[in-house]
Formats: structure tokens, C-alpha cells, sequence
């Protein structure tokens, strides 16, 4: 320790032992940083439930409610349409959402998230999309909650509607919307979710709903109708 | 640590300076420098990094707090002025009959087949308590307000917080004690304003929580009692009511129609005028 500097004059063996130590403590420091990054939500782990705000979480959360608006809708076109046609997409668009919307939810109380969001601020984990218009939305009376949701005076107007054929086609065209709207939804869940299974989901939604919204579109043109503008 | 080094340094030096005839050694300001930035720079990603964890940790334990899970399973309980009540779900009445609910506004016991529809709805007009009841079963969170009290600002700030949202609901009850009491099934929360922080913790705790409503899984829809909403019932119900611990129990035959109702007289129904009492 108390050994002199050698004649060259580089430091004594305490500044070597400093220098050293100084160099082992910050090594640790920077591990123990990167330590707790790694652990952050939205980091790459795969392991852990997915945290709050994650695009799984909150893609699951929106989904459900934007589903059970559509399964609401078809419904109604369910119990009051007089074309068979018709009755047969709203059960199969009510079936199959009912069913999806169980799957999330499942998923949702596996890892101790509310089934639905209560922030009031819908769509945020689709924030880093980079496409203006995706972003999130807060509920503002009269407004849609998201893209492509009906509102409470056009919920209204179907429930009320005479069966025939203009509540057929209001149906499709409210519909058609609805499917249109959350497709963006699925499309960015489908490729940055990070569990799988939710990506299948959400892949599956947005290539079924597609087909469905073709359909939709024939539908309304074989009725003489066009899609909401 | 620098003094330290400083005088072992001047020790060195002078041991140096002594051993040879060479000026004295200039001290290692270059290394002392290199040291100190690496170790700044290597505390400062450290610190940058706890400062997140820390401060993504607090907004996380905010959440929390009002979110159920497996370790919190009623984060209501927490509430200051929370009320819990145990009921015991699926025992229906019919739509002539009245409940002598023990709570006003009622948050359990038995109640109409008919549920009132809660997908997001704001009810203008007073709605039946025993439809309501049979809404909260569903897992719904049902918002009351005194009409004479929640008006313009105060009632659309409620409305936001309601209409589209799924398995909520919002109506006027004429006569309500206090301006908005907030029921969940087996738990009533009465507050004085809109925008009482504790309305959307109780909805965090309450809404669709698997551990505290008795039907998981079942829906708000009802579009039928949409259409023509079953409404209030100002007096009193009679020596006739069904007791909290009656009605038919449907939890096995739910959806079947049993025997004939007891058709003692209907409710009458009208004038909002005369406050219910509990």
C-alpha cells in the first residue's frame, strides 16, 4: 500500500487500487441500472402477465367494450329483423363476439386487470402508432367512445325502428361502421401484443371482420343502400 | 476520498522528488477527472433508472389500490363512508310486486325477473328500485341522484361517467337524502358532488369485481325494458311487500315461469311527490 512510484512516474498502487475500485462500482451501478430497466412495462419480457397500460392489456379492455357494443347492436337486429339473411350475420357477429369478448376477459382477471377500462381514456396504448387519429379518445357526451361506436340516439333509432327493410339496412350500415372502426384496433394488437395468443386473437378479428365487412357491403348494395359517409 | 489520495499523493511525490532530481511530479488530475466522470456518469444511469422504476411503482400502487385482484379482492372497503351489506342474489319477484328494501336507495335482496338494462344508460325519469336491483346483480354500478339537487354541470359531469360505458347506469331517485349515492351490489357509497374523487373509486373497485356480485358473466342487455322503462314507485310499500328474506328463489329455474304471482294490488304508480323512507 505504501509502496513509491516507480521512476516512470505512473500512479502508486493506491490510485491503482482507487482507479480500479472506482471502475468495479461503477460496473455495478450500470448493472443494477440495467437490472431494473429490464423490468419495466413495455420492455420485451415475455414471462411475466403483462402490465397495465400494455398494448395486451389495453387492447383487451377496448376491444371487450367496443365488442359488446356490436353484440348489443346485433341483438337487437337478432330478436326484431323479419329477414333471415339478416338474422343469420347478427347471430353470427353476436355469437362470435360474445364468445371473443370471454376469451379477453378471462385473460383480463388472469392478470388481475379490470375487465373493462375505467381511465376514461380509451386507445392510449395505441399511442406510439405514429398515425395521427389513432390515438386516444375520452368520452365527451354525444361523442362515440371509440371509433366506429354507434351513439346513444342511434342505438335509440335502431331499438325504435319499424322491422322492414330500412331497419335492416340501418343495422348493416351501423354495423359496418362498427366493424370498420375497430379494425385498426386489431391491426396494431395483432403485431405488437406480446403474448401470442393475443396476437392470434386479434389477427383472427381483423381477417374475419374483413370478410364480414365485405359481406356487409353486399348486403347493403343488394338492398339498394350505401355505407354510412 | 480525494484528500486522502491528495496527501498520499504529496507523500509519493515528495518520495519521488527525493529519489530523484526530476521537478516534482504533477498530481493525476487527468485520471482523478476520468474517475469522477465515470462514476457520475455511472451514478446518473443508476439514478435515472430507480427514478422511473420509482416513480412507475407509486403510479402503479395508485392504481392499485382501487383495482381487485387476488390480493385485494374488495378495494371498496377502503372507501371512507362506504356502506356493505351480505345479500343473498337470485330471488325474484314479479312486476305487480313490491320489495321492503331495508337500505334506501336498495343495493341487494330479491328483486324483479326483469333487470334493468345497464349497458351504459342514462334514465331520465325514475326507474323502478326493483328492476335496478336486479342490475346490480348483473354487476353493474347504478348511480343516483336527487333530481331537486344534481342539476345542469353536476349531472352532465355524472352522465360522462355513464352513458355508453358498459354496466353502468345513472337515474334520478326523487327524494334521495343526500344529492348522489352510488350502489353496487352489497355496497352503497352516498357523496355530496360530481366530482367526489371517491365516485370513480368506488366504479374502479365495484364494477364487474368477480368478488363481489353474485352472476359473473351475466349480461346488462334488456332492451325490452329499454323501450318502456318500469317506473318509480314513490309510496311506501305496503304490509304486502315481500320481505328481504323472500321471494321466489330462480337461482336453478331461472328463466321458467313457476307458479302464479301473489296478485295483491298493484303498486300505484305516479306522483314522485312523497320521499320514500327507509
Amino acid at each position: 500500500m505504501t509502496a513509491p512510484a516507480d521512476e516512470t512516474g505512473r500512479p502508486s498502487g493506491v490510485a491503482r487500487v482507487l482507479v480500479i475500485g472506482a471502475a468495479v462500482l461503477a460496473v455495478l451501478l450500470l448493472g443494477a441500472a440495467v437490472g431494473l430497466l429490464v423490468k419495466l412495462p413495455g420492455s420485451t419480457s415475455t414471462s411475466a402477465a403483462p402490465a397495465s397500460g400494455s398494448v395486451d392489456v389495453g387492447f383487451c379492455q377496448d376491444m371487450s367494450q367496443h365488442h359488446l357494443q356490436g353484440i348489443q347492436m346485433a341483438n337487437i337486429a337478432r330478436d326484431r329483423s323479419t329477414d333471415t339473411e339478416v338474422r343469420q350475420l347478427a347471430f353470427d357477429i353476436a355469437s362470435t363476439q360474445l364468445e371473443q369478448v370471454g376469451r379477453m376477459k378471462g385473460w383480463l382477471m388472469m392478470w388481475n386487470e379490470h375487465e373493462q377500462n375505467i381511465s376514461g381514456v380509451y386507445m392510449s396504448w395505441m399511442n406510439d402508432s405514429g398515425v395521427h387519429g389513432h390515438g386516444a379518445t375520452t368520452p365527451e357526451a354525444g361523442k362515440p367512445l371509440m371509433p366506429g361506436m354507434a351513439v346513444t340516439d342511434e342505438l335509440t333509432k335502431l331499438r325504435t325502428m319499424p322491422a322492414g327493410r330500412d331497419f335492416d339496412v340501418y343495422f348493416l350500415q351501423l354495423m359496418l361502421r362498427h366493424h370498420m372502426g375497430g379494425s385498426p384496433m386489431a391491426e396494431y394488437a395483432s403485431t405488437r401484443a406480446s403474448q401470442p395468443f393475443v396476437r392470434t386473437l386479434a389477427d383472427n378479428m381483423l381477417k374475419s371482420q374483413a370478410s364480414e365487412t365485405e359481406l356487409m357491403k353486399d348486403y347493403l348494395a343488394k338492398r339498394g343502400a350505401a355505407p354510412l359517409p | 476520498m480525494t484528500s486522502g489520495k491528495k496527501t498520499k499523493a504529496t507523500r509519493n511525490s515528495v518520495a519521488a522528488a527525493r529519489s530523484s532530481v526530476v521537478a516534482s511530479k504533477p498530481k493525476p488530475w487527468g485520471t482523478i477527472i476520468a474517475v469522477i466522470a465515470v462514476l457520475g456518469l455511472a451514478g446518473g444511469v443508476f439514478g435515472y433508472a430507480y427514478s422511473q422504476i420509482h416513480a412507475n411503482n407509486v403510479k402503479e400502487a395508485a392504481l392499485a389500490k382501487w383495482k381487485p385482484s387476488d390480493t385485494n379482492k374488495d378495494p371498496s372497503t377502503q372507501l371512507a363512508g362506504i356502506v356493505t351489506k351480505e345479500y343473498k342474489g337470485s330471488r325474484h319477484v314479479e312486476a305487480t310486486q313490491r320489495v321492503a328494501y331495508d337500505q334506501t336507495p336498495a343495493f341487494g335482496g330479491p328483486h324483479d325477473a326483469q333487470w334493468a338494462d345497464c349497458t351504459g344508460v342514462v334514465y331520465d325519469k325514475a326507474v323502478r328500485t326493483e328492476n335496478m336491483v336486479h342490475g346490480l346483480e348483473h354487476g353493474a354500478v347504478w348511480i343516483a341522484y336527487n333530481p331537486d339537487q344534481v342539476k345542469d354541470d353536476a349531472l352532465a359531469k355524472l352522465k360522462v361517467k355513464v352513458e355508453g360505458i358498459p354496466y353502468m347506469m345513472l337515474s334520478p331517485f326523487p327524494g334521495l337524502d343526500k344529492p348522489i349515492s352510488l350502489q353496487s351490489w352489497g355496497h352503497q357509497l352516498k357523496v355530496e358532488k360530481a366530482d367526489d374523487e371517491r365516485i370513480d373509486q368506488f366504479v374502479s373497485s365495484l364494477l364487474r369485481n368477480p368478488n363481489t356480485y353474485p352472476e359473473v358473466g351475466a349480461s346488462c342487455e334488456n332492451t325490452a325494458f329499454l323501450s318502456n322503462p318500469a317506473p318509480f314507485v314513490a309510496e311506501k310499500p305496503g304490509a304486502d311487500a315481500v320481505p328481504m328474506d323472500g321471494g321466489k328463489d330462480d337461482s336453478q329455474t331461472e328463466g321458467q315461469q313457476g307458479q302464479q304471482p301473489n296478485m295483491s294490488t298493484p303498486p300505484a304508480s305516479g306522483s314522485a311527490s312523497t320521499p320514500p323512507s327507509s
